[in-house]
């Protein structure tokens, strides 16, 4: 990283010189000699500068009329002068604003976006006082929703092309398109369709004016009245950094707080919308317990507590802990130590194994991009999975990154998987995990104890989480157990099934941390107060019960678990934005390579197409609990390769029969580039009876 | 007289139907492209840099430089693409329409010449859509070339109908519509010479610059730069329209004074009416007054009177025409056509139309016209391309040139011509097309 004299050349921003290397940005350039030049369409996470909004313009010596900052770059000796001394650019800037305000509605005082509005800021510093337009302004329908999620009201938009260029060039949807021309041109979907896609929210905060808007955030709040909580996403693996804007102790809308090895400043629709859950009609607010085949009765904390435990000690060490992966590293450290240091209960069900051999392969999300191949070896789709890293991929392939799909035939730079264990020689490897916190759940299991499992038919099994409550295998096993003793959110997930069941939080409700995909651990901030008691708490009163010792503070837990599983960093150490531990030493090379398991060649090998019934990222009880969410759900598709489709003659959005074993369902077929041929992928909820081996015909 | 001069765009037109391969062989056609073949690229565009030839689309950018730009490929190993600006649609222009008509031949044997000398295997022509006569002499005279692979070489030519959009004119937009993207100026650099169509190499050159680089290769660069005057070498087509008896277009020598070209060759002003102004260059050039039309026409010339030849169309007008209605009907064509990219001219063109129509309703105050100046200078400089700054510019022009007729707008409460304005014979009216800019989005 060190630049060479050569690489810097000198330029002077309004009497300052600034060496930077040549080829920056004059937008940087002023901005590494302290001198801000304001901006609208630029945004350098959306490929090359456009110069459209015309608000940077500056002077520069040499060159006869004003240039915009944000295209020119900087060369050696350069003279630029900015608003600040240059009455040209000045004006420039003044009559920039002007324009812009021409037909702009200014009706600051009941948008969304007013007091937090890089519009309304410039104007006040930099733009005219009042208006000299005396003509009618240009007027639209409006609101236009453009799905659910969004609002579009075209009087404010400034035309900056933001959105658009982040739907042709960071999503690649091409959804969000502008039509018509000169002042008639207006931002829209491509034929009129809702945005429907999972990442259409990210406009929403592109946007610098009110134009684009979350119809979930609309009139909700204003910004000197709202809070804005640090914290992380809990919905899946990737853990965008991200910050929750609360009022008047409810949770409000989600904004990102770019991290930029993790998620460069994007978020998936589910991570930034789904907050509602936190309000759900079904929401468990106190202890409850069975009184019925499909009832419940609520009883009191005491009576909650001594019930657990009494249970508990019937079930003795055979009870089994099923674990979500949505808990916090504490939280389940917690569960963990109750269980097998009260109960000497070593049997879990976890939500995943993952090789502690994955951290000398360790890379930020971010090195994706740099990586020039890249071999995906997933079943389900990385984007239903761990949705960002699918832009990092997308990012890497705009870049030049070659992309393969199945086992690489090579060595490649990167590998993302959802197998664990598997390598192919690849310098960086990114496991997907199915759950949001699954290695941080495994670690933390395996720190609060070391007895062996006993075998034999447990009598009491212990859920944790609504995610483990409505997993398929999880309810088998509780079917057949005597005693279930749930912890969640929502009735729904526990009803019939549990005899006792204990309120749980929600990410956005408790303090803790959480381990990502790439074996970051970073910390989750509570944003607002939970209805119930936060989780710790009362598990460690059930830990008093059994003698075992346990904080109700996560950060006294956390330094507890930290010397075994965390090289002892402290709490507080671990930062708004959390730095990547360096990989671990690579084990010997004998271990190093590693092919797909036997069952999943076996099953390659097997006739027909093999099925894959993923799990769609817009599912889940988080989702399931979001009404503006669910036009967002898979609707009816079944992804083939290009290779198979073409054998069989189907067409991309054809309308197909998928037969396996005497079930038939009719689904449309979308032929995926994403997908290695032999295999097809239809959303577990489309997957009805399917068996594993499948044959699709037109 | 003057009007003599010998045609080098338009040479063997007066005789032939030069639409046809035989005839435009049997006058010597596609003798230039073998012997262009035999130099290297280099020395082809050593030989348009002798010639001084400068683009006739506007810029008047050195032909035989622009192309000395383009790397070689083994510098950017890409395809070179050779793209023809044939999008023709400056008010008062129509001078490639006729080249295209006229001289298919002598055009596509200069796209030929010019592919050799930028080591390019595909040329795309954007051809306006509305040239509908000259897109089918043109697929014709390709038609024709079928069986003549030792003319056509290993070049593909591509004729490509713009959608009607003015902005694709300019060279950028231009590549982004060719593209298949919406079509907005890109902001330069890069210049299209580095990165152009499809981010690769790539020359933009308009039809008549094309069309006059088979003559300049047979007589060669230095015979070439003997014509014209400095600056302006050669001979320029120019299209004469308006209120003069004999419009059409017509093949000068550089430096013939607009007088002379509206009295000798368009045969004058009918109607025993007066001269008023003149628009030398097309819409988007400063308008000259009946006072200053002894210019030579020529860069030099029409540049100390700080407007230019532009695209080559001259507009008369007689003693009818009213200023302010010339500026509407100039301002809501670039208003119609702005792209909406760049912020000035997208709401700017909007508004200085706006001010104008308010002058000619008589609703206007000293104050307005003071605004529509500075809304004028607010925009001129600011823009991403041209198109606005050229609305600026001529708006800003006719006041100054015309200051007394606004002023009688202003005092008189009206426009001093009423009806009579005969505008709408000189100008077609700009088809305001009725846009259904809200979209219902089913939710």
């Amino acid at each position: 990283m060190t630049q060479t004299v050569q690489d810097l050349v000198t330029v002077t921003i309004d009497e300052r010189q600034v060496q930077v290397p040549k080829g920056t940005g004059i937008v940087e350039t002023a901005a590494s000699a302290g001198i801000e030049i304001p901006v609208f369409c630029y945004e350098p996470r959306l490929g090359a500068p456009v110069g459209a909004c015309r608000m940077c313009l500056v002077e520069v010596e040499g060159m006869p009329k004003l240039q915009a900052g944000c295209t020119l770059t900087a060369q050696d000796g350069m003279i630029v002068k900015t608003a600040r001394s240059s009455a040209l650019a000045a004006e420039g800037q003044n009559s920039t604003l002007e324009f812009i305000l021409v037909n702009h509605p200014l009706d600051c005082p009941v948008c969304d976006k007013g007091g937090e509005c890089p519009l309304q800021d410039l104007t006040f510093r930099y733009g005219p006082g009042n208006t000299r337009m005396t003509f009618p302004k240009r007027t639209f329908e409006k609101p236009i929703p453009i799905s659910p999620l969004i609002a579009l009201d075209r009087e404010r938009c400034i035309l900056c092309y933001r959105c658009t260029r982040f739907s042709e060039s960071v999503a690649e949807d091409g959804q969000l398109v502008a039509i018509n021309r000169g002042a008639q041109s207006v931002i829209a979907t491509f034929e009129d369709e809702p945005y429907k896609g999972h990442f259409s929210g990210n406009v929403t905060e592109l946007c610098p004016v009110g134009a684009l808007t979350s119809t979930q955030y609309r009139f909700e709040a204003r910004p000197w009245e709202i809070q804005n909580v640090p914290t992380v996403c809990g919905l899946c693996p990737v853990g965008c950094n991200t910050a929750a804007t609360t009022r008047e102790g409810k949770v409000k809308r989600i904004l990102s707080r770019n991290h930029p090895e993790v998620d460069e400043g994007w978020l998936c629709d589910k991570g930034r919308f789904a907050f509602d859950h936190l309000h759900a009609r079904d929401r468990i607010t106190t202890p409850l317990r069975k009184a019925g085949p499909r009832r419940f009765e609520e009883l009191s904390w005491d009576d909650a507590i001594d019930t657990a435990e009494k249970l508990l000690r019937d079930g003795g060490s055979s009870t089994v802990t099923a674990l979500s992966g949505n808990e916090s590293v504490e939280e389940a450290y917690a569960l963990a130590k109750v269980m097998r240091q009260g109960l000497s209960a070593d049997s879990a069900v976890l939500p995943e194994e993952v090789p502690d051999a994955l951290d000398s392969y360790r890379a930020p999300l971010s090195a994706l991009r740099e990586a020039r191949t890249i071999a995906v070896y997933c079943d389900e789709p990385v984007v239903e999975r761990a949705p960002v890293v699918e832009l990092w991929l997308k990012a890497a392939r705009r870049k030049g990154a070659t992309i393969t799909y199945g086992a690489p035939d090579g060595p490649v730079d990167a590998l993302v998987t959802d197998q664990p264990g598997l390598t192919f020689g690849a310098d960086n490897v990114y496991y997907l995990p199915r759950t949001p916190n699954g290695r941080g759940v495994t670690d933390a299991w395996s720190a609060a104890g070391d007895g062996e499992p006993v075998d034999g038919k447990p009598r009491v099994v212990v859920i944790s989480g609504d995610e483990a409550a409505t997993d398929p295998a999880v309810r088998a096993m509780a079917a057949d157990a005597e005693i279930v003793i749930g912890i969640g959110m929502f009735q729904e997930s526990f009803r019939g099934i549990a005899d006792l069941v204990l309120p749980g939080t929600s990410y956005l409700e408790r303090d803790g941390t959480t381990i990502n995909l790439e074996g970051r651990l970073q910390r989750q901030r509570r944003a607002v107060l939970a209805p119930v008691p936060d989780v710790l708490a009362w598990l460690s009163k059930l830990g008093e019960r059994f003698g075992v010792e346990l904080s109700p503070h996560s950060s006294v837990v956390f330094d507890e678990i930290s010397g075994k599983c965390f090289g002892g960093i402290s709490y507080a150490d671990i930062g708004e934005r959390a730095e990547l531990p360096a990989p671990a030493e690579r084990p010997s090379s004998a271990e190093r390579t590693s092919d797909p398991g036997e069952t999943v060649a076996a099953a390659r090998s097997a006739q027909g197409l093999r099925l894959v019934a993923y799990r769609p990222l817009f599912s889940g009880p988080a989702v399931d609990r979001t009404p503006e969410l669910q036009f967002q759900r898979p609707s009816g598709d079944v992804q083939i390769s290009r290779e198979d489709a073409k054998k069989r003659g189907i067409r991309h959005g054809q309308n197909v029969t998928v037969t396996s074993n005497g079930t038939t369902v009719e689904l449309r077929a979308h032929i995926a580039r994403d997908l290695a041929a032999g295999t097809v992928r239809v959303a577990a909820s489309d997957a009805g009876d399917l068996h594993a081996s499948v044959e699709v015909t037109s | 007289m003057a009007t003599e001069v010998k045609k080098i765009v338009l040479a063997g037109t007066d005789d032939h139907d030069l639409t046809k391969l035989a005839e435009y062989e049997a006058v010597g056609g596609y003798k230039a492209l073998p012997k262009a073949r035999a130099m290297t690229p280099q020395e082809v565009t050593e030989e348009l840099i002798t010639s001084e030839l400068r683009g006739r689309g506007g810029a008047f950018f050195p032909t035989g430089r622009k192309w000395s730009f383009v790397p070689s490929k083994e510098q950017i190993p890409k395809p070179h693409y050779l793209v023809v600006n044939a999008d023709e649609s400056e008010p008062g222009s129509f001078k490639d329409n006729e080249i295209m008509s006229r001289v298919p031949h002598r055009f596509i044997e200069g796209c030929l010449i010019t592919a050799h000398s930028i080591d390019s295997k595909h040329v795309f022509v954007d051809i306006r859509g509305e040239y509908s006569g000259p897109y089918e002499i043109l697929v014709n005279a390709l038609e024709e070339l079928k069986d003549r692979p030792e003319i056509r070489g290993d070049v593909t030519i591509v004729v490509h109908r713009g959608a009607g959009a003015y902005i694709c004119g300019e060279e950028t937009a231009l590549l982004e519509s060719l593209e298949g993207k919406r079509g907005q100026p890109r902001s330069k650099p890069p210049f299209p010479a580095i990165s152009g169509l499809y981010a690769s190499p790539t020359v933009v050159n308009n039809v008549e610059t094309i069309t006059t680089v088979p003559p300049i290769i047979e007589m060669g660069g230095a015979e070439y730069a003997k014509l014209g005057v400095p600056n302006t070498r050669g001979t320029r087509v120019v299209s004469l329209s308006g209120n003069v008896v004999n419009g059409g277009n017509y093949e000068i020598a550089p430096g013939m004074t607009v007088r002379a070209i509206i009295d000798e060759l368009g045969g004058g002003i009918p109607d025993g009416r007066e001269l008023k102004a003149v628009v030398p260059g097309g819409s988007s050039t400063v308008i000259l007054t009946k006072d200053e039309i002894d210019v030579g026409y020529d860069f030099d010339s029409l540049g100390q009177l700080k407007t230019a030849m532009g695209s080559a169309g001259i507009v008369v007008l007689d003693d009818r025409c009213c200023i302010v209605q010339l500026g509407i009907r100039f301002s809501e064509f670039y208003e119609h056509e702005s792209c909406g990219k760049c912020t000035p001219c997208r709401e700017g063109t909007r508004w200085l139309t706006a001010i104008l129509r308010k002058l000619e309703d008589g609703r206007a105050t000293q104050a307005d016209l003071d605004l529509l100046l500075d809304v004028c200078d607010r925009i001129n400089g600011k823009c991403l391309c041209p198109l606005g700054d050229s609305d600026a510019i001529i708006i800003a022009s006719y006041v100054a040139k015309f200051r007394d007729e606004f002023i009688a707008h202003i005092e008189e409460g009206g426009c001093p011509f009423g009806g009579e304005s005969s505008l709408d014979h000189v100008l077609a009216p700009i088809a305001m097309h009725t846009h259904s800019p809200v979209a219902e989005v089913p939710a």
